[in-house]
């Protein structure tokens, strides 16, 4: 039997991966595929709890997270290539010009 | 009346201010000539109401309301009684007669107009100080006095300062400024009593709080006697405040005459005089008050033996003659000390106009030892000044004799011999130093003719201006007795026991045996000619009268120069390093604080996002911790 | 006649933005045009008040904010009229006597917008309003030290600015802490001064409110240790600058503790009364030395300042009708005598581009008229009877033997420290032979430098030998307001020290 737990627990799961990727990586491709992991072990938590509770909010609202989430990657990968085809790079390292 | 009150009070205003309007011209006579004649006026207009006040009683005016917040209520009234009326003619008959001597002394002078505009102020202030009928009124004439004395001692300020051997009072700025900063110490104590006289009275009218004196706790009493004394010691140079007094000779000697010998500083006197009632209910303060009067006597006597500066023996004769009405008053002998206020007003003003003529005739040289054998170039000045220290001597038939004596008598009628006896010796010393100056200015060798100067007579007028005075020196003793009844009208009567009717002839014997012996002392050794003794001059105690006991340098060391030392350390050490430093200490705290979290701002997105994940996972963490804990 | 207040507030900032299209030539004319006008509604309003009304008047109240209580609220009482009246006259003689070539129409704007604020902040009986025309004032001074000031001006301005800012936002704090509790008692939100007064504060709250207050209020005053921006400020400050801070700005701090603490925490006012005179007394002995040690004549004056603030804060805690009414009548004669003395630095600033005393000396052979004035000036600064220094410094003085004899004693030293450091620069500057060659040409004063002075003279003697028409009025609110706090005080103690005149009871 798969309990609300399981769900949770992999949500967590897949929310540390993410949070790891965040924290570790530093292309910036990589970086937009960790933060989809995130929003996707958020996801996965809404849908589980709005099942559990027979409360169609949370998956009301996971739908708006994918479609957030789509828009943001569109919006995002568009900025990236831009930032690309101007520097030549898409590592966070070479990005520093707002240095205090 | 009214009016004349007014006109008593007002006329020397007006005159000020008409000079005023003069200050920057030119010399013009005119300013002279108005401010005279304005003093004459208010001279009748006193008179006018010593003799409305004899026969009439007070008269007491209130012009219009000054101060009044909360209880506090002060107008500027006026009140004459007999105390104020004799004091008004004193101060009026006084006055006219330095300004019209002053037409003469400054003749020369570029700041002519000026110099009557302040003339003529300092009388106004004066009479303030005397006609007003509450204390915060006298407080103003007070410091009008003050000012105007500020000012006048101050009047060459031009002259640049110079060192204490070259000249004891510095320069003229510098004994003005030291004159009114020394008043303020005393004015503190003033105010403090002028405090404590509302606070517990409810009221600043004579009338009102003489009325509440006999049913006050004597305690307070004495405190309030003490304060304004401490007001009055500080206007009438009592030690030790009395430095400020010889340096005030800078100024002008008209102005040596009026403000500091015969008017201004007899304010004290005054005060002590006016608050009677109060005194007499406070034995102990009144005896203290007789016996610094009597300390002070002598003490100034004693600087006056040496020196050799015409108008400093002077001043020192005014402090002495100071000492001796503060041991009158203190000795419950109110109207023997106004009564001898009075005279010495007369013949005090007149010496000094003498040796203002002295000073006019030797180009301002003042140094005695310089003069000698005057007498022949200035009869007339010889003759005043002779009269002047005779009565201040105290020689029979003149006024000096009688005034004098009659503080000496009171003394031993109040069984207080010592003072008696210093008082006593100090006639003597009065009589010698008098008389030392008087022969080595006007008798013996011609010493200043090897140095050039070409003494002169003054002007006829001005010699006419003083025969006033010089009559007054002579004739004023023997009115004694109207003079008394006169004033005990108001202040409480004064009786010997029978003792002292006993004793009077041996008294007035003695008396005028030691001030004969000071005369003749004097002669005999200056009449001549001046035989100077090395050896005298070089002895310790020599010194220390003519360094005036060494309190100037040694006031100069204690209070002077370390308040100097102290507000430079309160500036620079203080106010800049510490309480300064400390708010530019926090500024910069925060600006390095801000400065060294800059290094957080890399600008690379990952260390921000490292920074934020550890941030959510601290926030995570407290919110469980927050969990358990419930 | 009751919108004159918002006239008098809204007119200079109205001419102020006009004034953008005036051309530079006849901009000091409009400036002076101006200042006039607004001086003479001021005038105006002393004449329509009535001096038997001890409460506020004028008033005008429009709601801004209904739902947080904010209001345009505005009032005058005997207190508040005369420094509205001084502000307006130190504007028009700071415009009459400017001096500067550079940037005269900017200098000139300013100061008509900080007329705006100066008034704003006396004339506002609403919290909010009070902090927005309080906050305002600092900009335009900023702007006049920072722009026209001397060598170290930036620092002086900044530090000007921010010191009084980090005050006055504790300040506002304590604002919206009486204004939430004010709600809880209640049930609706109101800043209106008048709604705050009739608000019973239980006195621990009193306490931490009262010092909450104390901190915006004793920077503005300024009261040691926070003077220290004071002589930066006043040593960089244009003359025009120095005179407004010292004559009006100043009073801002002096000002609100008679319209805010006294009124609203009395138990707590009583009960700090010693700790404040304490800082009071530092204030008037160890800033009068300190004047004494300075070299510069700018800085005497400006340290004198802050001697003299002492005075009026004991007067304030005197908590009887005598103190305050002479503390408040102090306000106004500091006021017009030390703008008059910085009017007098800048005279001879002008001159010789240096304020340094050793650079004088024998000024009064050479400027004859110069010195008699600042003679005056310099008399009744030190508290001469019969110059309006000396009512105020009496009074305040008087009121607060009441409360400590021994530390109105000490503070009573102020006559003779005093008199020390100003006679010393009198004689250092204006007496003795003159020294420096470059004085033996000195001008006397000239025709519009001696317009800007005497009027200042005149009101100098007419205020001391007759005070009545000014202090009348004060007196007048300061009893009404002293009942009040007696009426309002919880604590024994405070309710035997907040003492009520004999008069005001007998009128009940």
């Amino acid at each position: 039997m798969i309990t609300l737990n399981h769900y949770l627990i992999l949500s967590g799961l897949l929310f540390a991966i993410g949070l790891v990727g965040v924290v570790r990586r530093k292309n910036l491709l990589m970086l937009f595929f960790a933060t989809e992991i995130m929003l996707n072990a958020a996801n996965l938590a809404f849908a589980a709890t709005s099942s559990y509770y027979h409360d169609l909010t949370g998956q009301m609202f996971a739908f708006f997270i994918i479609a957030v989430a789509a828009s943001e990657v569109a919006v995002g990968l568009g900025l990236l290539i831009l930032l690309y085809k101007k520097y030549g790079s898409i590592n966070l390292d070479d990005f520093t010009i707002m240095k205090g | 009346m009214e009016n004349y009150v007014y006109i008593a009070l007002f006329a020397p205003l007006a005159g000020s201010l008409f000079a005023a309007l003069f200050s920057q011209r030119p010399k013009a006579l005119v300013t002279g000539v108005v401010t005279s004649t304005l003093l004459f006026i208010s001279f009748v207009a006193s008179v006018i109401l010593l003799n409305h006040v004899h026969h009439e009683g007070a008269v007491h005016v209130t012009l219009m309301d000054w101060i009044s917040a909360g209880d506090m209520s002060i107008p500027f009234g006026f009140n004459i009684d007999q105390v104020t009326a004799v004091m008004m003619t004193v101060v009026t008959l006084v006055s006219t007669v330095v300004h019209v001597y002053s037409n003469g002394y400054m003749d020369h002078d570029k700041s002519f107009n000026r110099f009557f505009s302040y003339l003529s102020a300092f009388v106004f202030s004066m009479m303030v100080l005397v006609m007003s009928d509450n204390f915060l009124g006298l407080f103003i004439g007070w410091e009008g006095v003050g000012v105007c004395s500020w000012l006048l001692i101050g009047f060459w300020y031009h002259k640049a300062d110079v060192t204490r051997d070259v000249n004891p009072s510095i320069s003229p700025s510098w004994a003005a400024n030291e004159a009114f900063i020394m008043n303020r110490i005393a004015d503190l104590g003033m105010l403090v009593g002028i405090f404590l006289i509302y606070w517990n009275i409810g009221s600043l009218q004579y009338a009102d709080v003489f009325a509440a004196v006999p049913s006050m706790n004597h305690g307070m009493l004495v405190t309030i006697g003490i304060f304004l004394f401490i007001g009055a010691m500080g206007k009438s140079a009592q030690f030790p405040l009395h430095t400020w007094l010889a340096d005030a000779m800078e100024g002008p000697t008209p102005v040596s005459a009026l403000i500091h010998a015969a008017t201004m500083v007899t304010a004290g006197v005054y005060l002590v005089i006016r608050a009677n009632p109060l005194y007499s209910a406070i034995p102990e303060v009144s005896y203290f008050i007789a016996v610094l009067g009597t300390f002070v006597a002598i003490f100034a006597a004693s600087m006056a033996l040496v020196n050799r500066d015409l108008k400093r023996i002077i001043a020192y004769s005014t402090l002495s003659q100071l000492g001796y009405m503060f041991a009158a008053a203190g000795l419950g002998a109110y109207w023997v000390a106004l009564f001898h206020l009075a005279a010495h007003a007369f013949f005090k003003a007149l010496l000094f106009l003498g040796a203002g003529n002295v000073m006019h005739a030797m180009d301002d040289e003042l140094d005695i030892f310089k003069m000698g054998g005057l007498k022949k170039a200035m009869r007339w000045t010889y003759l005043y000044m002779g009269l002047a220290s005779l009565a201040l001597a105290g020689i029979w038939p003149l006024a000096g004799f009688f005034s004098k004596d009659t503080i000496l008598e009171a003394a031993f009628n109040e069984h207080t011999y010592g003072i008696w006896l210093v008082l006593w010796f100090t006639a003597g010393l009065t009589a010698f130093y008098s008389f030392r100056q008087v022969f080595l200015t006007f008798a013996g060798d011609e010493r200043y003719k090897p140095l050039g100067f070409h003494p002169h007579e003054v002007q006829k007028y001005v010699l006419w201006a003083l025969s006033p005075l010089a009559i007054l020196a002579v004739i004023f003793g023997w009115f004694k007795e109207p003079f008394m009844e006169f004033v005990t009208q108001f202040l409480p009567a004064y009786e010997m026991s029978e003792h002292t009717e006993h004793n009077v002839v041996i008294l007035t014997v003695v008396t005028t045996a030691i001030a004969l012996g000071g005369i003749i002392f004097a002669w005999m050794r200056y009449y001549k000619g001046l035989k100077r003794d090395e050896k005298v001059e070089q002895s310790l105690p020599y010194r220390i009268l003519l360094n005036q006991y060494y309190i100037p340098i040694l006031y100069e060391r204690v209070f002077s120069k370390p308040y100097a030392a102290l507000s430079k350390v309160f500036w620079e050490d203080v106010d800049q390093q510490v309480v300064d430093a400390t708010v530019d200490g926090i500024a910069s705290v925060i600006q390095e604080s801000g400065d060294s979290s800059r290094k957080i701002q890399t600008g690379n997105l990952s260390d921000y996002l490292k920074l934020m994940s550890g941030g959510a996972l601290v926030l995570v963490a407290l919110v469980l911790f927050a969990a358990m804990q419930n | 006649m009751n919108d004159i207040l918002s006239v008098l507030i809204f007119f200079p900032l109205i001419a102020g933005i006009l004034g953008l299209v005036v051309t530079e030539k006849s901009i000091r004319a409009y400036g002076i045009s101006v200042a006039a006008v607004e001086f003479i509604l001021s005038l105006w309003m002393w004449f329509a008040f009535d001096p038997a009304n001890a409460g506020m008047q004028f008033v005008k109240r429009i709601a801004v904010v209904p739902d947080f209580g904010i209001s345009y609220y505005v009032g005058v009482d005997g207190i508040s009229l005369f420094i509205v009246i001084m502000a307006t006259l130190m504007t028009l003689i700071g415009i009459i006597a400017l001096n500067i070539k550079k940037d005269l129409k900017n200098m000139i704007l300013t100061l008509l917008f900080l007329e705006v604020a100066m008034v704003g902040v006396f004339v506002s009986l609403d919290a909010i309003i009070f902090y927005l025309f309080w906050e305002f004032s600092l900009v335009p001074m900023l702007y006049i030290i920072g722009a026209w000031g001397g060598e170290k001006r930036l620092y002086a301005a900044v530090k000007f600015f921010l010191y009084t800012f980090a005050g006055s936002l504790i300040m506002l704090v304590g604002m919206l802490y009486v204004a939430y509790v004010y709600q809880q008692t209640t049930g609706s939100w109101s800043f209106a001064l008048t709604d705050w007064y009739s608000l019973v504060l239980i006195v621990p709250v009193q306490k931490w409110l009262f010092w909450a207050f104390f901190l915006g209020f004793a920077i503005k005053v300024p009261m040691f240790p926070f003077h220290t921006w004071l002589p930066y400020a006043h040593g960089q400050a244009p003359t025009v600058g120095s005179v407004i801070l010292a004559a009006v700005l100043l009073k801002m701090g002096t000002y609100g503790f008679v319209r805010f603490s006294l009124p609203m925490f009395p138990d707590a006012s009583v009960m700090y009364i010693t700790p404040v005179a304490i800082l009071a007394l530092i204030m008037i002995v160890y800033t009068a030395m300190v004047a004494y040690a300075q070299k510069d004549m700018k800085q005497v004056i400006a340290y004198s300042s802050v001697s003299h603030m002492g005075v009026i804060m004991l007067g304030i805690f005197a908590m009887n009708a005598e103190g305050i009414s002479g503390s408040v009548f102090f306000m106004l004669s500091h006021g017009i005598v030390s703008g008059a003395l910085f009017l007098l630095v800048g005279v001879i600033y002008d001159r010789r581009h240096t304020k340094l005393m050793s650079e004088f000396g024998g000024l009064a052979s050479v400027m004859p008229n110069y010195a008699l004035i600042f003679g005056v000036m310099l008399m009744a600064s030190v508290g001469l009877p019969l110059t309006m220094g000396f009512v105020g410094e009496y009074l305040s003085l008087a009121g607060f033997f009441k409360i400590s004899p021994v530390m109105t004693a000490i503070g009573g030293t102020s006559i003779i420290f005093g008199a020390v450091y100003m006679l010393s620069l009198y004689k250092r500057s204006f007496f003795g032979p003159v020294t420096h060659e470059a004085n033996k040409a000195l001008k006397d004063l000239d025709a519009k430098e001696l317009t800007a002075l005497i009027p200042l003279v005149a009101i100098v003697i007419w205020l001391g030998v007759y005070p009545k028409p000014i202090l009348q009025p004060i007196d007048n609110s300061v009893k009404a307001l002293v009942s009040f706090m007696h009426e309002k005080a919880q604590t024994p103690e405070a309710k035997n020290t907040i003492v009520v005149s004999k008069r005001t009871k007998e009128a009940q």
